[in-house]
């Protein structure tokens, strides 16, 4: 049997959908395979997984919940990627935001009023953007690597964190515990129901998502960024400022990186602890390229993430499956989905390879 | 401070320092190429799980390194399939190969937490140590002269050698390269592959040396200081063993500091020096003319034959 | 083979859980009482859960099929940790165990739903009505180590590794200082705070630097056994943490505190069952067996065994706690008088070192 790769003329539509769905299934696959090699119920793993968070209607809302903040993000980082800026700091964007949002409530804790919640999140909106400020002005000032300096800036946000829990921003009455004093009413963000854990930043999430696919489809910003990140010297000779696109670029992956902390520091958490930083920066990498950088899939990929996680905590407690396995079923699928994008503009021929050879 | 202190504190920051030299001097290699590797610190975990499972099985720590090496290189391997051979993006896959890492190590290593291992020390005789003053010389890890080796290796293959001027042309120009006739993706497959088994070494530097046991994300974030270092040495070798001491030394100065008494700074700043540092270093040596100490050119760029 | 035990403690108990309920009650009409644990770490960390793990054994060794246990192992602090507590309180568990600090704010606020459901966490500060806390004593175990370390210590310096200044800390150093003094009144104990509960290279490296600075045992209060494989590399000597770790050090490691949760545990499920289960706080020490000494290692003096569990069964019959006057504190002022000891409220706020702590 042979397989073959021939080019083909232009990318395949059809094909840049049908990916990730066929990653997914890929996983699937292999990952239940590889399990029940390794002596686990590997059908059961799979099964737990991914099909019995979506079945269940009581998981949908942790779904919510956990795809809100990759979402958010992953829509962000798919403005730079498109525009071929890589920030890969969206973990430390995100940080950053958390604490720009904690710092303003911080500063309003005896106060209410419902001006408090938008000022945390405009706050840390601007967190975040700020801190994509300076890989975007080192990028467009220095020419230095963007992916080099938002990665590096990740690891100095953890430790301003740790710094702030363990000094400056200790509960006073915390029993000298590194974490911040709770939020008050007036700064958490509020549930849609009484009995539901559903914050508002998630229907915020997938506005945002939404705007961000109109904005990009149909606005000059958007034919900007994306001329911008396909054909770079076109974008000169067509009169696009190229730094200008990589500035709104970080910043708008920045900011909403940044609203994304603030987010789930008013939403889940209800306080800033050291914990905070989940790695949804890096996660939401995984998600944009899931999402083929389309809001719309992106949408998708944070839904298809947060099945796996927590999917993977069902699997613990049902069928005794380790912690680690949710990572590897993550790592598979973006294998997967890298591995087959090359069907986008190749095609695959299995069988006798000769007479179509032709075209 | 009396010398018994000072000899302590040297060999502490070398402790501190092997494993982010072995590490860095494979990515160094790598990046020279043109190819960003994300996924250090999955290889790293890959191979300080698999030094610490061969080595507890066998008892023969050389065995245990030599598996961690090839075990970290598969993983590498896998790495440069998807990002050479299928031309994937060079940042996703890097990552993914850390969150892989991390998952595939903590998952192999389930039955070995809570053992340990003699741990693979001098292989001087044990009356050279005995002195203090020769301790500082002899009484080492193999794995640490191996680290020196390495940088001496790399240095004098970089500069000296055909392959080496080879290597850096396809990182800087990898259409020219490719159009005098030499495989592009065959020396990135290469460089990658020596990456990974660079990488496996010193993870298992921490689990066999440093603290002879298993558990997991045992090197706690070293794999990301090791990806600094690269760029924060200009990718150099000399310059790379010299930051990985300074390092070594940042890392473990706070704790004798404090020992001792003194608090200077908050340690939080400390922990982020490297990271700093680095970010400086990168605006420098862009402010400078000289082309030799910048990013090789085709960075992160995937490269794909036009036939 | 560790590993499969391991698979089978999980699928057994996770098994017993899922079909108990399906095939219907047992012969006399009793449905099991299904507890939940909520752990930190892996089960196989050998310190704070694996502790946690053989309470849970202990636990069903004792009740036997009249309990179910559900076990979900590296749970994340923070909203994570609060959709697993929620998920076993859904899946209808009557007693849930949260294991770390930092599930206090998620397991009030699943308890706020749940009302039915009993909860109780470890080592926070913050009850409700079907909330309570629980904790060892575990400072009266660091009154044990001090008194060992008195005795065989020849510089006199104990080194001291510890987490965060939070008083369950701080009230483990002044107890190991306090005793050690009683037997050299000069003795002195140097803490180095390496601000993390886990990081096996960072606590190796703090064990070397305080050996450097003249400490010949070495006392911690984080959780690897990095310490004691340094110390045993140094021939000198170390306390273990949490769970007897002497196979990392068979020289070095004198003694450790062992956590004997199985005690608290088997009461609190008997509390639930006989409908007598009282909120508020647990605080178990020597006395009741919630924490004891692992066995004593040989190279400690026979004289000097008798004096440590002198120690302890002074603490036990209250002839002499381990906070009993007169002391002075870190400036040398006299802080509590003779006759006097202070209680557990001036414990539960404890921010201030006895004399001869450096910190």
């Amino acid at each position: 049997m042979l397989i073959e790769l021939t080019k083909r003329k232009e990318p395949s539509r059809q094909m840049l959908y049908l990916t990730p769905v066929i990653a997914v299934v890929l996983t699937m696959i292999t990952g239940g395979i590889i399990f029940t090699l390794l002596g686990y119920n590997g059908a059961g793993a799979v099964w737990e997984i991914f099909i019995k968070p979506v079945i269940n209607p009581e998981k949908w809302q942790d779904l919510g919940v956990k795809a809100a903040p990759l979402i958010l993000i992953g829509v962000g980082l798919s403005i730079g990627f498109r525009a071929n800026v890589w920030n890969i700091g969206a973990e430390g964007q995100y940080v950053v935001g958390g604490l720009a949002g904690t710092g303003v409530a911080l500063l309003t804790w005896e106060m209410e009023g419902w001006w408090i919640l938008p000022l945390m999140c405009v706050g840390g909106f601007i967190g975040g953007a700020a801190y994509a400020a300076i890989p975007a002005f080192l990028r467009t000032k220095l020419k230095v690597n963007e992916i080099l300096s938002s990665l590096m800036l990740t690891y100095v946000s953890v430790q301003l964190l740790y710094y702030l829990m363990r000094g400056p921003w200790k509960d006073p009455e915390g029993f000298n515990f590194p974490q911040t004093r709770l939020f008050n009413d007036s700064q958490i963000l509020p549930t849609l129901t009484e009995d539901t854990i559903i914050h508002m930043g998630v229907p915020l999430a997938f506005l945002i998502a939404l705007v961000a696919w109109f904005v990009m489809s149909k606005t000059v910003f958007g034919f900007q960024v994306r001329v911008v990140g396909a054909a770079p010297h076109a974008a000169r000779y067509g009169g696009f400022d190229e730094n200008r696109t990589i500035w709104l670029a970080l910043l708008m992956g920045g900011g909403l990186a940044g609203l994304a902390g603030t987010f789930e520091a008013a939403g889940p958490f209800g306080q800033m602890v050291p914990q905070f930083p989940t790695g949804y920066g890096f996660t939401a990498i995984i998600v944009a390229f899931l999402g083929r950088l389309h809001p719309l899939g992106i949408i998708g990929g944070g839904l298809i993430l947060a099945i796996s996680y927590v999917g993977g905590e069902g699997a613990q407690t049902s069928i005794g499956l380790p912690n680690a396995a949710t990572g590897i079923f993550q790592a598979m699928m973006l294998f997967f989905l890298l591995a087959t994008d090359i069907l986008i503009n190749y095609r695959l021929k299995i069988g006798e390879a000769s007479a179509e050879a032709a075209q | 401070m009396n010398d018994a202190i000072i000899i302590s504190i040297v060999m502490t920051v070398v402790g501190a320092a092997t494993p982010i030299l072995l590490a860095a001097l494979g990515e160094l290699i790598v990046e020279k190429s043109g190819v960003l590797n994300l996924g250090v610190e999955g290889m790293m975990l890959i191979g300080a799980v698999t030094g610490f499972a061969v080595t507890s099985v066998t008892g023969v720590p050389m065995i245990g390194v030599f598996c961690a090496m090839i075990a970290a290189t598969c993983a590498a391997l896998l790495f440069g399939y998807l990002t050479l051979t299928l031309s994937s993006n060079q940042v996703a896959t890097g990552l993914a190969l850390t969150i892989f890492g991390i998952g595939l190590s903590s998952l192999a290593g389930e039955g070995y937490v809570g053992k340990t291992i003699d741990i693979y020390a001098s292989v001087f005789p044990a009356g050279l140590a005995e002195h203090s003053f020769f301790r500082v010389i002899f009484g080492y890890s193999p794995i640490v002269y191996f680290s020196f080796f390495m940088t001496f290796m790399v240095a004098w293959f970089l500069k000296r050698t055909r392959a080496g001027l080879i290597l850096r042309a396809v990182g800087e120009s990898a259409g020219s390269a490719h159009s005098i006739g030499y495989s592009v993706v065959g020396v990135r497959y290469a460089a990658v592959a020596f990456g990974g088994a660079m990488a496996g070494v010193g993870g298992c530097y921490y689990s066999m040396v440093l603290t002879p046991m298993w558990a997991e994300e045992l090197t706690a974030g070293r794999g990301w200081i090791a990806l600094a270092l690269v760029v924060f040495a200009a990718w150099r070798p000399g310059r790379l063993l010299l930051g990985a001491y300074l390092f070594g030394a940042v890392m473990t100065f706070e704790l004798h500091a404090k020992a001792a008494g003194f608090s200077l700074v908050a340690p939080e700043f400390l922990a982020a020096m490297p990271y700093i540092a680095t970010i400086v270093v990168l605006a420098l040596i862009s402010l400078r003319k000289s082309a030799g100490a910048k990013a090789p050119a085709c960075l992160a760029q995937p490269f794909k034959a036009s036939t | 083979m560790t590993k499969l035990t391991r698979r089978k403690i999980l699928q057994t108990s996770a098994g017993a859980a899922a079909t108990l309920p399906l095939i219907g009650a047992p012969a006399f009409g009793a449905d099991p009482l299904k507890v939940g644990f909520v752990y930190l770490g892996p089960i196989g960390d050998h310190g704070w859960t694996y502790a946690h793990e053989q309470g849970r054994q202990d636990a069903i060794k004792h009740f036997g099929d009249k309990i179910a246990t559900t076990i979900v192992e590296n749970v994340a602090e923070g909203p994570d940790s609060e959709r697993v507590i929620r998920n076993l309180a859904q899946d209808g568990h009557d007693l849930i165990f949260t294991t770390s600090f930092g599930y206090m704010q998620p397991t009030l606020k699943v308890a706020k739903r749940y009302k039915k459901i009993k909860f109780e966490h470890a080592t926070g500060y913050k009850r409700s009505k079907n909330v309570a806390t629980y904790n060892a004593r575990f400072y009266e175990g660091r009154a044990v180590c001090g008194t060992i370390a008195g005795h065989m210590s020849k510089s006199g310096v104990a080194g001291y590794i510890a987490s965060f200044p939070i008083p369950e800390v701080v009230m483990g150093i002044n107890a190991f200082t306090l005793a050690a003094r009683k037997v050299n009144p000069k003795f002195e104990t140097k803490v180095l705070w390496v601000s993390s509960w886990y990081d096996p290279a960072k606590e190796a490296d703090a064990a070397k630097a305080l050996i450097d600075q003249g400490a010949d045992v070495i006392a911690q209060h984080t959780d690897s056994p990095a310490a004691l494989q340094a110390c045993e590399q140094r021939g000198l000597m170390a306390f273990g943490q949490a769970w007897d770790m002497s196979s990392f050090a068979p020289k070095a490691h004198l003694t450790a505190i062992a956590n004997k949760w199985g005690v608290h545990y088997i009461k609190s499920i008997q509390g639930v069952m006989d409908g007598n289960w009282k909120g508020g706080d647990t605080w178990w020490g020597f006395k009741e067996g919630v924490i004891e000494m692992t066995p004593y290692n040989e190279r400690i003096p026979a004289d000097v065994q008798a004096a440590a569990n002198a120690t302890r069964d002074g603490i036990i019959d209250g002839s002499a706690p381990a906070f009993a006057g007169p002391f002075n504190d870190q400036s040398g002022k006299e802080r509590v008088a003779a006759g006097a000891a202070l209680n557990d409220g001036d414990l539960h706020k404890m921010d201030w070192y006895v004399e001869g702590v450096q910190s």
